[in-house]
């Protein structure tokens, strides 16, 4: 009895400071200190964490919608006027390849200038949270640019001129089709196929096939074949239900990302959401979870760290929030586990994805 | 008085120099003449004065900016200019390791330096000790680690890479860029000779290391295979002698688990009284998961009259799990009790705990 007096003393006295939370993403969004260099060629996924976060705050009140709305679309690679370059079509990650911000119009050949797959899928998912409608974005280079990058195992490269290919890429590829309602960015048999080589021994999925099983990755996999709408397809009972037991065993307080690793808050989210998605996230332990991320809040800046005492960043910030979501914590919107934005943005994206059905239905041709 | 008069004049000669350089820093001079060694900016040097530097341009309105030093602008002002005329000379591919120094994330940098290294025909196994260096400063970027392969790759020459996995590895044995690189590495050129022996050596050091185990599983799928029953007997044997040791650790009974999944856990000769003895002396939650499951194998296949008994000792064991050996779980095993008794249990009186409790209910667990 003394023992579980203490256990909500201890629920009672952690409290979700809501208000740094917020400060932490504004001043986020505005400037950060040259340490955070490695960042600057991901500053759209950056974004896409604070803007999200703020979402999940009911706190985008904070920011002009508008100038980020113009500022994201600066990112978007233009098709030059003979189209050559359409497999490197997508959206950057930041100006660090030099491209002037006003240019609009075709523009000449540039050598290096090419998006990658994670910032297309960060700047759509951005530019639906601040309520845009998405009519600048160009979706049939976009989409030419996504198949550029899909090699023939299924999994997909990040950007054309080659880097590592594996499991993430998959996800943010189906994330890519799914908000722009056109499967034809990918060969969905093909990623399948490389989905269902990635799934390890012990029922959790690795980067890509004879990996180690992970939380990240599996939430990847799960979440691409929810997209896909194939997940019954792809994977049998048996397998579903062996893969529900490798991610709820993940729990220890909050949850790792392997066996015998520690506990690190971004997790709550990526086994959370796949548990969620598994229809068995309501049989996980909730208390000790919403005390191990808060645990890991900043009481000072604000923020969510990996583990406790150590320094938040916008990744862990924005992970841990969707975590006590998740869990449903007070004030808190609900996130879109498969996407990974507030249910809110998803319903815009429905509202969009309906507007564009029906003036395909109502044009001449009448094509989907 | 002549040395005197030949410096003014060139001092008067520098000046003019610089009069005339419309770029020149005013304060050049005076440091030119204190320190020769300062460091020079590229705006200043000479050699680069061809080259109109690029800044980065994040329009009016720039989000998530990074504050940078001169220092560190001028550097990607230039490697900018570089790669808008994609020149290839050999004070790009200096560049290139300065940009590096500074934001070794940079993919295009990457990128950029591999097409000078190829198109100035430079020496790649320089280019291998520089790799790893910077890999063993930087063990966690997937950049470096893209570069290595692709350099192993040109060279078509694995033979330093075990050790110096092993290297990484010791200095973080669950790296997962490094064990990425080694599957690579072994599957590649074929180097599976000495790998079991090296997991040994790891599983020695830490039985707990699931990245070794996952490795032990991958080799021995890709050579022998598990199909030989010796091999199979060979590796229970393993498995059960390193639970002996260290009895709470997922890892091994996963390993257990993954490897006869599939050929049915119950099948297995002598299997099933090995782990009964073992939950004597040697039990955790891993080990009361694997009998259940075994449990749960025999009820598939056997008999009507068969599974009564089979199915109280599963239910059994649910229970142990929920109300003692891992708690954390508890809805989970209750859950997992309840689907086994609706699938297998008609001639079994419902009892008050068959009943399911609501679920998606937000805050019903805040009474655990």
């Amino acid at each position: 009895m003394a023992e579980k007096e203490s256990q909500l003393d201890e629920f009672e006295q952690i409290y979700f400071l809501r208000d740094r939370h917020v400060r932490f993403f504004q001043r986020t969004l505005q400037v950060l200190p040259e340490r955070y260099a490695s960042l600057e060629t991901t500053r759209l996924t950056i974004i896409f964490f604070a803007l999200s976060g703020l979402d999940v705050l009911d706190a985008l009140d904070v920011i002009d919608r508008n100038t980020m709305i113009d500022w994201i679309y600066s990112l978007q690679v233009i098709p030059t006027e003979d189209e050559s370059n359409l497999s490197r079509c997508g959206f950057r990650g930041s100006s660090h390849i030099g491209i002037p911000y006003s240019k609009k119009g075709p523009d000449v050949f540039h050598p290096y200038d090419s998006g990658h797959v994670a910032m297309t899928y960060t700047g759509l998912c951005s530019l639906l949270i601040l309520g845009d409608d998405l009519s600048r974005v160009n979706k049939k280079t976009c989409l030419a640019g996504l198949r550029a990058l899909q090699l023939e195992d299924g999994s997909f490269y990040a950007v054309p001129e080659g880097s590592e290919n594996d499991i993430r890429f998959i996800y943010c590829a189906a994330s890519i089709c799914y908000i722009l309602d056109d499967w034809s960015g990918m060969d969905i048999q093909k990623a399948i196929d490389y989905i269902r080589g990635s799934l390890s021994y012990d029922n959790g999925f690795g980067q890509g096939a004879g990996r180690e099983s992970h939380g990240g990755w599996t939430y990847c996999a799960i979440a691409s074949l929810c997209l896909m709408d194939r997940l019954d397809e792809a994977l049998s009972q048996r397998e579903l239900n062996r893969i529900r037991r490798w991610c709820i065993m993940r729990q220890q307080s909050g949850f790792h990302g392997r066996p015998n690793k520690p506990v690190d808050t971004c997790y709550s989210f990526w086994v959370g959401a796949t548990l969620e998605l598994l229809d068995v996230f309501q049989y996980t332990n909730f208390d000790k979870n919403r005390s191990f991320i808060l645990s890991t809040q900043d009481q000072l800046v604000g923020g969510f760290a990996k583990w406790p005492d150590s320094h938040p960043d916008p990744l862990h910030a924005y992970l841990g929030l969707c975590g006590l979501s998740l869990i449903g914590e007070a004030d808190l919107r609900k996130v879109h586990p498969a996407l990974n934005i507030t249910q809110r943005a998803f319903e815009h994206l429905q509202q969009l994805q309906q507007t564009w059905r029906d003036s395909s239905n109502g044009g001449c041709n009448g094509q989907h | 008085m002549s040395g005197l008069e030949e410096t003014s004049n060139d001092l008067l000669k520098v000046k003019r120099d610089q009069e005339l350089d419309a770029d020149a820093d005013e304060e050049l001079e005076d440091d030119f003449l204190v320190d020769s060694t300062r460091y020079l900016f590229y705006r200043e040097r000479k050699e680069w004065a061809d080259l109109e530097p690029v800044p980065q341009d994040d329009g009016p309105n720039p989000v998530v900016k990074i504050a940078y030093s001169e220092k560190f602008s001028d550097v990607f002002d230039y490697f900018r200019a570089l790669l808008k005329t994609d020149e290839r000379s050999e004070r790009a591919l200096a560049l290139t390791a300065e940009a590096i120094e500074l934001n070794a994330a940079n993919y295009t940098v990457w990128h950029y330096r591999r097409v000078l290294l190829q198109s100035l025909s430079k020496d790649l196994r320089e280019e291998m000790r520089y790799i790893t260096d910077i890999i063993e400063e930087q063990p966690k970027n997937y950049q470096v680690w893209h570069h290595r392969r692709m350099v192993v790759e040109w060279l078509n020459d694995p033979s330093k890479e075990l050790d110096f996995i092993a290297d990484i590895l010791s200095q973080d044995a669950k790296n997962y860029h490094a064990w990425q690189h080694r599957q690579w590495v072994i599957q590649e050129y074929k180097l599976w000779d000495n790998e079991l022996e090296f997991v040994e050596t790891l599983l020695e050091e830490d039985v707990r290391n699931n990245s070794a185990w996952n490795q032990r599983h991958f080799v021995i799928s890709q050579t022998t295979g598990f199909s030989d029953p010796v091999v199979v007997e060979r590796e229970i044997q393993y498995c059960l002698n390193q639970i002996k040791k260290a009895p709470h650790n997922e890892s091994a009974w996963n390993y257990l688990k993954g490897m006869l999944q599939d050929r049915g856990l119950s099948t297995q000769p002598g299997l099933l009284e090995r782990v009964q003895e073992l939950k004597e002396t040697h039990c955790s939650p891993y080990l009361l998961a694997f009998l259940f499951d075994c449990y749960e194998d025999a009820l598939e296949n056997s008999t009507e009259e068969e599974q009564k008994g089979t199915l109280e000792m599963a239910l059994e064991i649910c229970q142990l799990l929920a109300e003692e050996k891992d708690t954390i779980r508890r809805e989970y095993w209750r859950f997992l009790g309840r689907s086994l008794k609706k699938k297998y249990g008609n001639f079994v009186e419902p009892t008050a705990d068959a009943q399911e409790p609501p679920a998606s209910v937000p805050g019903h667990q805040e009474s655990s």
